[in-house]
């Protein structure tokens, strides 16, 4: 089912928590919404859910307006952050809750919800925890049968709330690419929320970045990281080095150094800043290209397959990170103290008044 | 405790340990044994007779009574006003939640006076009720009233911090899994509070049956039909009916120790309920 998000806005109290947000959800994708905490995300998701209410706007499922629907009637399944299981209930009480509540009339016969709830802890790899209660579960089982009891219900939608961001670094890794599969297998509409930019571009079709109540851009994970449409883009997605400057005519100004701006081409002298990812800088002895600023080392961390470099620019325009592969530095062992040169592979230049 | 901190010579520590136990000892059990013995005094056959005596058997009905309309009524709307306080946002909620504690904050004879002031022949509503031929001071109604009145405190002010730890999300989930309201107060809110809802019962219902203040004012006193326990008591006392004071007094004693007994396996229960809520996950098997 696909979910259409038309003008959303929502207030608590004085805080803008959604400013008139739209998006389009086709059915059958797997959307992050990414962004820091406070930007609306999770506001969003229990908009969708039926769990708040918005001021303004509608909620489409499948075309149809479901902004009046409680959250009963909106056959959503959610993930809760903290997996609300059922604790007076077991694990296999826990998962046919939704079944057990269904009027008369809908409801499945004893074996029916019995099968169900069985092929489901299948599913969930913990059948051998059906009798357990959720206080005597890991997070990540707890997490594993909060999804199945959204599963259950046979969801259209299936809303997650950071759903890995109360577990372990090793456990994270290993429940998000198995929500990866799980997602292949079922196809359902699922949204998640998360602040880690890394879970997002890992696991989702399409990654939604959100700021202050708004989207800021839509984009499958390599669009966002390579195409950010704004600074705080750039920013929230991974790190980067800010080179301040001027653009003038399609060209910027950095330092000493010119370089090709083509989208500022009608910009007449204006203050601008060149954002630059630490491993789109090439580092080397010697200045091959005259658009290269000078730089020593002062800093050298090797960290697993790639070492990072910390530089001073020489003419006094601050520190820039570098990240080198483990081969590459192989080639050129910088040491302390040691006079290089840089060069970006990839600068995107944004005006100053567009502020992160 | 196993890593003993202070190192207080024996002496002091006996010394401490003694002083507690006297002081419990001359305010809670020589008083607690002189109900006893003064009920008995007379003997076994005038303890039964006082206590089975038709003014004493409606002490005992009444008190019954009172107790069996004001704890229910008192537990509904306690776990209605814990429910809206704990659950939902709403203005007015800290004003809601003062007013239940008034009770605490009011001296229950002021609390019974309030009433004769409202429903008494010189009050607000007196002429009205007078006219309509309806009699609450010095009757049932009035002592029921009364009693709700000092007892609304108990089973809401259990409740509301239980509700408020455990949050909304258990029932946000029963929602969206398609539970109707009712059912996920059955299902889901019910079952977590039950242990502090008891609790709460317990309470309510010790005061409910002891209460003499406010009830003192509204009840005037009216042998065989307006006087509860405590009330039968202040009047045999004040016969010089010593023994039969005691005897009847002894009940509530025994209510007493009852109330604490339960009161303790409650506590436990919920204490027991809470901690294997609350129980860190590393503790489970691991998958």
């Amino acid at each position: 089912m696909s979910i259409e998000i038309d003008g959303i806005t929502k207030r608590f109290g004085n805080f803008l928590a959604l400013d008139d947000v739209s998006l389009k959800i086709p059915t059958g994708e797997l959307v992050a919404l990414l962004g820091p905490s406070g930007s609306g995300k999770t506001s969003l998701l229990r908009i969708i859910a039926g769990l708040e209410l918005p001021d303004h706007g509608s909620i489409l499922f499948h075309g149809e307006d479901a902004t009046a629907r409680t959250a009963r009637d909106r056959q959503v399944g959610f993930v809760f952050q903290h997996y609300a299981l059922f604790r007076h209930l077991t694990v296999f009480e826990n998962i046919a809750f939704g079944l057990r509540v269904r009027p008369r009339h809908l409801r499945l016969s004893r074996a029916e919800i019995d099968e169900k709830v069985h092929a489901l802890l299948q599913l969930v790899q913990l059948d051998w925890l059906a009798r357990h209660y959720p206080s005597q579960l890991s997070g990540g089982q707890r997490q594993r049968v909060a999804l199945a009891r959204a599963l259950a219900v046979e969801p259209k939608v299936l809303l997650l709330d950071e759903p890995f961001g109360a577990l372990d670094a090793k456990v994270r890794l290993e429940l998000r690419r198995w929500l990866r599969r799980l997602h292949d297998d079922l196809h359902v509409t699922s949204v998640f929320v998360t602040h880690d930019q890394e879970e997002a571009l890992e696991v989702a079709d399409r990654v939604v970045v959100m700021n202050a109540g708004r989207i800021e851009q839509v984009g499958t994970a390599e669009e966002v990281y390579e195409q950010p449409v704004n600074p705080f883009v750039y920013h929230f997605l991974g790190s980067v080095n800010l080179f301040h400057g001027r653009v003038h005519g399609g060209r910027a100004r950095i330092g000493a150094v010119e370089l090709d701006a083509p989208e500022h081409a009608e910009v007449t002298d204006a203050p601008a800043v060149g954002y630059v990812r630490p491993h789109d800088i090439e580092v080397d002895r010697t200045a091959r290209d005259p658009a290269a600023i000078a730089a020593t080392v002062e800093n050298i961390r090797s960290v697993g397959p790639v070492v990072r470099l910390e530089l001073l620019r020489q003419d006094g325009g601050g520190r820039i990170e570098a990240e080198l592969s483990r081969e590459r530095y192989r080639e050129l062992i910088f040491q302390k103290g040691e006079r290089v040169f840089i060069k970006f592979r990839n600068l995107r230049v944004f005006l100053k008044d567009m502020k992160p | 405790m196993a890593d003993r901190v202070h190192n207080e010579p024996a002496a002091v520590r006996w010394a401490l340990i003694a002083t507690a136990l006297l002081f419990v000892g001359l305010l809670l059990f020589v008083p607690l044994a002189a109900v006893f013995t003064e009920a008995l005094s007379k003997g076994l056959s005038a303890y039964v007779s006082a206590l089975t005596e038709p003014d004493a058997l409606s002490a005992i009905r009444l008190t019954l009574l009172t107790a069996g309309i004001a704890v229910p009524l008192n537990l509904l709307f306690g776990l209605a006003a814990a429910w809206a306080i704990a659950k939902f946002e709403f203005t007015g909620k800290q004003i809601l939640i003062t007013l239940i504690d008034l009770p605490f904050a009011v001296s229950p004879v002021i609390s019974g006076l309030i009433y004769v002031l409202l429903f008494g022949l010189q009050g607000w509503l007196g002429p009205w009720l007078a006219a309509h031929d309806i009699k609450l001071l010095f009757a049932v109604p009035g002592l029921v009233l009364a009693t709700i009145f000092v007892t609304v405190p108990f089973v809401a002010r259990e409740l509301i911090p239980l509700m408020q730890e455990q949050g909304t999300e258990e029932e946000e989930a029963a929602m969206v899994l398609g539970a109707s309201g009712f059912q996920t107060f059955r299902r889901v809110t019910l079952p977590n509070i039950k242990w502090g809802l008891l609790y709460g019962v317990i309470l309510c219902n010790a005061r409910a049956m002891g209460e003499f203040g406010a009830v003192s004012v509204v009840s005037g006193h009216i042998r065989g039909l307006t006087n509860t326990l405590p009330l039968h008591v202040e009047i045999l006392y004040n016969e010089y009916d010593f023994a039969a004071a005691f005897a009847v007094a002894s009940l509530l004693a025994l209510l007493a120790l009852l109330t604490l007994v339960l009161k303790s396996v409650v506590e436990w229960k919920a204490l027991q309920q809470r901690e294997s809520a609350t129980r860190t996950a590393g503790e489970g098997p691991l998958p």
